[in-house]
């Protein structure tokens, strides 16, 4: 079987080595709190720059800066794992595409590029780069990405294009491209960018917002290195680096040497007659040896051909893992922050056998790999948990992604709204609820904000009762969040979770699945519907419902305290009848107090 | 006339005295009465009028900054609260943005999930709906409100916030529901969402307002007990409140409006370091208040004080969407631990060994190395002058400890100690970074005010590594807060969204609203008893171009709105945009979502301090001693001249290096810096002499010890 170690195939022949200088650990400090400072001030500048409420509100888009060898020194704090993580690989697959067409950089250039078997994490994140020359020597990247509403794709906006039966159905595909070169802006690629994108007021603009984001960091970083030096600033980079390396290699090395497995199933295409395109299986292997870390997704379904839910290797797959790795790892809230940077990536080994959902063979499509990668996420969590169980939490309900759009002065208006999902239960804590899941972590839209800037209604916005994984400490609640259409128009929508629950641990029960409805204003019946539905013409009235699934339970829930019990049935998360189900605790349906008498003898 | 200031404190109240008309101020501070505040407040009072030979009688003013908001925030310590919101939201409070505060974490506790400030069972849910047009989707079920009101008052919650969708725009529902909260459950506190701030995003708004009904019932409890303890002593002024929009409030105003004074005490810190610098003639400044766990930081330009951006300001992990003073908070102070973690990064802060058991000098029980310790390493804090002998310090433990980080890491005592405050000064330009650079002012351009105990002792070495010429160190920097109440005016900020955009101005409803806003200011500030004559109105206009979303504040003339003062605002907007983001986009379409309009009612204001001594500086000196400072990367020996604040002379000028000593701070000057004593009783230190040296390690060019 032909395996693949993506580390080395993307790497590119590393800049010449350079000597070093000892750096003294507070000059580190100091220089690791001013790299954070640029990238901070990058993502400041694009999130208030941008038009899109998806990158704006959704703060859908990554910002850092990397070294010559592609190497991240420091990313934007705020913002989504899911576009920071693969910002190196992205600069990878642009240098890759580059040596092939035998394209150079110069000073002046900025390059556009989203290209999913190049280090893109799919389509619609479009990645603008800038190398960072100093006089003629290249010393490094300033790069953001962003999730952008349309890029072309078959069907309006940039997600639920469910139907994209390769690559090119997905949208525009740029490998490296160079909208400015040498300073001089490329005037046919923007008239380009304009003639093919729907929307494209907002989406040029948010490019745009990109590179006045990435000139920001390039002039930042100049600065820094006119200050202290570039040897001294790669000297602290280094010492940075090897820090959080260290930091990752310390938490491994405590975890027994072993193997561990765990298996996780995803929807795929519930409603289509072939096998191959649903129920299909995500297989991880965690194999710890010392301080290094082998995941190894063999076993994991095969790529399916002409349905966009394929895990790009690089972008996706690898992000899920780094991301889940890092939070139980190196829990933030659990101790000191451990700077981001590809340090971090060192002792992992990532294997995904090519060809399968993890590892997919161009023109495979990917552009609906969001939800597929945050059940790579929740399947490795599931491995960890066997030597890890104080740091992980159940299952987590997936999320969904959704397109709306309808016409507006012969062009497109384009909303893109995430619907949350929820977590499991914890050691010591139950479950977040109503909460973006594991490697993905955007914001909502604000309901105020949709209905005063578009013909859609937010019509209900809460959680679900009485719906999650019961345990010693319980699942997280999802939610359930109708919108509805005021004028004609269209809707699409990719997700996970409609038929595999998330997933009990330790003795707690599964949550529930989600769900999505169509509320039709002339007919009684509600539709229900898969996971994922490709694009279609809506009324007004008409109302998209879309329920998250609640996370599983954490230890026996007979081990609850009935107290909790209690909270939980007054605050109308849990009813009567499911306290004495699922907890066995018998609770007065009137006064609310426990019998405590009853409840004993029940949990006998 | 008269007036009083009083910042109240967890551990200290300060209190100031000024009197207008003979331009003569008196200060003193009081422990702080944790109990009930206002023992201590009317103690220091009684001192302060004893020091001045007046009367309780004479005193017109008495204003207040206060943490007690914050505080009942922070500790999770207010009302039992109930909430009515509409029908099918009962949870916009609980999902929030669905946004998990950490990316890397699955064990974090979400603030409004794990601490809500309403329950789920307390927040109920009634028919009613309106569009963003305000028109009736579904009329208010008025027999669901009472119901809902009279389970509030049933279940025993103290405090009502009434919440529904689109009430910024119209606020008709939360209005109807508040009267019959009053009807039916007078003795409740009720706060509706559109009356504290009617700014569109519900989640914001929305727990903006269950913090006021939080907070409410307890500071109301206390802003009418230090009224009564006042009118009780028959102090004749009436008690005002600051709030953190950086005016003042009347004490039913803040009473009402509790959520308006969390930054209450931090905004006045920053208008006492405005006033220090404007009585040096300085308009553009960062005021750098360092205390013993943390330092705040804040900008003053000549167009006023920054303002937070509303919709991202938090307190205590909660959002608060109310106009505020933009001040930043970093946890670096004298108490902030300097440590070698598990990876062997040598870091500072935010941990901090605050008061208690404190740093380790103090001999306290403190046993981790702080910022205080090594600043007595380098025998910057002298255990004979340490705030006016009153603190007593042990050196040698602060060695002992600072030695065992050294051998750690293998670096000399020296040196650590200086790496320690190379870290901690360095996180502290950082943030200012991130308040000027970052949002397109150069710092240097700007003077830095030190402020807090902490402050003049860093002030002058942060300066250095952003590259800020001159430090002022105000007469009295540990009680800038007290001195900021005797500053401001009395003040009021209303707003009204629009939406509208460039391409279709909507003149006649912006001249309407505009209008329609002046009045209501002016009725409040009427209310508050100014004379129309003596109102100050100020217009803005927040604006974005059209699907941005954050706005940028312009503003916008007085008189009627025509096309071409229209036309100004668009292009102030596009130069703001420049500035703020070296980029505009002049020719897409601008939009203008809110107008506001701020009323200030004058309030009189403090004077000078007395000058200080005349004399001689060798009177002031009190020894000459060895220091330690980098210079050219070296840790080099200095013989350094140690002073006392309190006897120096006007026009006196010292060379760095030099430590001064005062009651409430100390006042490092670095090698190479050096000042002058100004007759407001300022010391305004010029920290470089010729170009600005933007190098955190350099500290200074290469001199040799004296």
């Amino acid at each position: 079987m032909e395996r693949l170690y993506h580390l080395i195939t993307m790497t590119i022949s590393p800049t010449k080595p350079r000597q070093l200088p000892k750096i003294d650990p507070v000059t580190a400090q100091v220089l690791a709190g001013a790299l954070n400072g640029i990238a901070l001030e990058m993502g400041h500048k694009l999130a208030r720059m941008s038009y899109s409420s998806i990158i704006r509100e959704s703060e859908d888009f990554g910002a850092a800066i990397l070294d010559a060898d592609c190497q991240q020194l420091a990313e934007c704090a705020y913002s989504t794992p899911l576009q920071l993580g693969p910002i190196p690989g992205y600069m990878r697959g642009v240098l890759k595409a580059m040596e092939e067409d035998g394209e150079e950089f110069y000073p002046g250039d900025v390059i556009l590029h989203n290209h999913a078997y190049y280090g893109a994490s799919h389509g619609p994140d479009i990645g603008i780069g800038i190398p960072i020359f100093r006089g003629e020597e290249l010393i490094g990247y300033s790069f953001t990405t962003a999730h952008h509403l349309d890029i072309g794709s078959s069907s309006p906006g940039s997600c639920g294009i469910v139907d994209a039966v390769d690559a090119f159905a997905e949208g525009l595909q740029f490998k490296a491209v160079k909208i400015y070169e040498k300073g001089v802006k490329n005037r046919q690629v923007w008239r380009m960018l304009r003639q093919n994108i729907r929307s494209a007021q907002v989406v040029v603009g948010d490019i745009e917002a990109q590179v006045a984001a990435c000139r920001v960091g390039e002039q930042r970083f100049l600065e820094l290195v006119d200050q202290y030096g570039l040897d001294t600033v790669l000297a602290a980079s280094e010492v940075l680096m090897n820090y959080s390396e260290r930091m990752i290699r310390q938490a491994v090395e405590k975890l027994p040497d072993g193997t561990y497995s765990a298996e996780g199933f995803i929807d795929g295409f519930l409603d289509d007659p072939d096998p191959s395109k649903k129920d299909l299986k995500i297989a991880v292997t965690v194999t710890i040896v010392g301080s290094d870390m082998t995941i190894d997704l063999t076993g994991t379904a095969p790529q399916v051909d002409d349905r966009p839910i394929n895990m790009p290797f690089v972008g996706t797959v690898d992000i899920a893992i780094f991301v889940t790795l890092r939070s139980v790892l190196l829990d933030t809230a659990l101790m000191e922050y451990v700077p981001q940077n590809s340090g971090l990536a060192r002792p992992i080994h990532i294997v995904a056998p090519k060809g399968c959902l993890a590892n997919p063979i161009y023109p495979a499509p990917v552009i609906a790999r969001c939800c597929p990668g945050n059940i790579v996420a929740d399947t490795l969590m599931k491995a960890l948990a066997q030597v890890a169980p104080q740091n992980v939490s159940g299952g987590i309900g997936n999320i969904k992604v959704v397109s709306y759009s309808g016409a507006v002065d012969e062009d497109y208006w384009v909303y893109m709204d995430i619907t949350e999902g929820s977590y499991g239960g914890r050691y010591g804590k139950d479950g977040m609820d109503g909460v973006d899941t594991l490697y993905a972590n955007t914001r909502n839209n604000p309901i105020e904000d949709i209905e005063a800037h578009l013909p859609l209604r937010v019509t209900r916005y809460e959680l679900i009762e009485d719906a999650s994984g019961a345990g010693k400490w319980r699942g997280g609640l999802g939610s359930i969040r109708d919108i509805q259409f005021l004028a004609p128009g269209q809707m699409s929508l990719e997700g996970e979770g409609n038929k595999y629950a998330p997933w009990g641990i330790f003795g707690g029960e599964d949550g529930t699945p989600g769900g999505v409805q169509i509320l039709n204003p002339d007919e009684d019946e509600v539709q229900i519907l898969p996971s994922k539905f490709p694009c279609r013409k809506t009324k007004p009235g008409d109302t998209l419902r879309t329920i998250s699934p609640c996370g599983g339970g954490y230890g026996n829930p007979l081990k609850r305290s009935p107290a909790l019990v209690v909270e939980d049935v007054l605050d109308e998360f849990l009813t009567v009848e499911s306290a004495r189900q699922d907890y066995s605790v018998v609770i007065d349906p009137v006064t609310l107090d426990v019998d405590q008498a009853a409840t004993a003898s029940l949990r006998q | 006339m008269k007036l009083i200031g009083v910042d109240i404190g967890g551990t200290f109240t300060d209190l100031i005295l000024a009197d207008v008309a003979q331009q003569q101020t008196w200060i003193h501070k009081v422990p702080t009465t944790v109990d009930d505040p206002s023992i201590a407040m009317i103690e220091g009072i009684e001192t302060l009028c004893q020091m001045a030979q007046a009367d309780y009688g004479d005193i017109e003013h008495v204003l207040h900054g206060t943490t007690i908001a914050t505080n009942t925030l922070l500790t999770h310590d207010g009302a039992r609260t109930g909430m009515v919101t509409t029908k099918g939201y009962r949870d916009i409070v609980h999902i929030g943005r669905h946004q998990r505060p950490q990316h890397y974490s699955i064990m974090q506790d979400i603030p409004w999930q794990a601490r809500p400030l309403v329950k789920r069972r307390d927040r109920k849910v009634v028919s009613e709906r309106l569009d963003p047009k305000g028109e009736t989707l579904t009329p208010l079920n008025e027999a669901e409100a009472k119901t809902a009101i009279l389970e509030l008052k049933e279940a025993g919650v103290e405090s009502i916030a009434i919440c529904f969708l689109n009430s910024y725009f119209d606020a008709r529902h939360e209005e109807r529901v508040a009267n019959l909260a009053q009807e039916l459950y007078p003795e409740a506190f009720i706060t509706t969402s559109a009356s504290i701030f009617p700014q569109f995003r519900e989640f914001e708004r929305f727990t903006t307002a269950c913090i006021n009904a939080f907070v409410g019932p307890k500071v109301k409890r206390y802003i009418n007990n230090l009224s009564q303890s006042l009118k009780k002593q028959s102090v004749r002024g009436e008690l005002h409140i600051m709030r953190s929009n950086g005016g003042v409030a009347t004490a039913d105003v803040a009473g009402e409006q509790p959520v308006t004074l969390l930054l209450s005490g931090l905004a006045a810190g920053v208008l006492g370091g405005a006033a220090a610098g404007t009585q040096s003639n300085r308009d553009r400044l960062i005021t750098f208040d360092m205390g013993g766990t943390s330092t705040d930081i804040g900008i003053v330009t000549e167009r006023g004080f920054a303002e937070a951006t509303a919709r991202d300001t938090w307190i205590a992990g909660y959002p608060v969407m109310v106009p505020m003073i933009d001040v930043h908070t970093i946890g670096a102070g004298g108490g902030s631990i300097a440590y070698v973690d598990t990876g062997g990064a040598f870091r500072v802060g935010p941990r901090s060994a605050g008061a208690e058991p404190g740093p380790v000098c103090y001999d306290k029980g403190g046993t981790e190395v702080t910022v205080t310790d090594a600043n007595v390493v380098l025998n910057r804090l002298d255990p004979e002058y340490f705030l006016g002998g009153e603190m007593t310090i042990y050196p040698e433990q602060a060695f002992a400890a600072v030695q065992a980080l050294a051998d750690r890491m293998g670096l000399d005592l020296h040196e650590t100690a200086a790496g320690i405050l190379t870290i901690v000064n360095n996180n502290m330009a950082n943030a200012i970074r991130s308040r000027t650079i970052q949002k397109g002012q150069d710092p240097r351009k700007f003077a830095l005010v030190a402020q807090g105990g902490a402050g003049p002792l860093h002030a002058a070495e942060v300066a250095l590594s952003l590259g800020i010429p001159e430090v002022i160190v105000p007469r009295y920097p540990g009680i800038t807060s007290a001195m900021g109440l005797l500053t401001t005016d009395l003040k009021h900020d209303l707003i009204q969204n629009e939406f509208t955009l460039s391409t279709e101005p909507n003149l006649s409803k912006l001249n309407a609203d505009l209008q329609s806003l002046e009045e209501q200011v002016k009725a409040q500030l009427r209310a508050d008893g100014f004379s129309e004559t003596d109102m100050t109105l100020q217009r803005f206009a927040d604006c974005r171009y059209v699907g941005q979303g954050y706005e940028l504040r312009a503003q916008v003339p007085g008189g009627i709105l025509d096309e071409t003062v229209l036309q100004s605002v668009w292009q102030q907007f596009h130069d703001l945009h420049t500035a703020e983001y070296g980029h505009a986009f002049p020719e897409n379409p601008v939009e203008l979502v809110t107008l506001r309009v701020t009323g200030t009612g004058p309030m009189p204001k403090l004077s000078d301090f007395p000058a200080p001594a005349k004399g001689d500086l060798q009177d002031a000196w009190l020894k000459t001693a060895v220091t330690y400072f980098r210079v050219n990367g070296q840790l080099e020996k200095y013989s350094t001249q140690f002073f006392d604040r309190d006897r120096l002379p006007i026009g006196a000028h010292i060379e760095g290096p030099a430590v001064i000593f005062q009651k409430d701070s100390t006042i490092l000057l670095p090698p190479h810096s050096r000042t002058t004593v100004e007759p407001n009783g300022n010391l305004v230190i010029r920290v470089t002499d010729d170009s600005p040296i933007d190098k955190a390690l350099e500290m200074a060019t290469a001199q040799s010890p004296a």
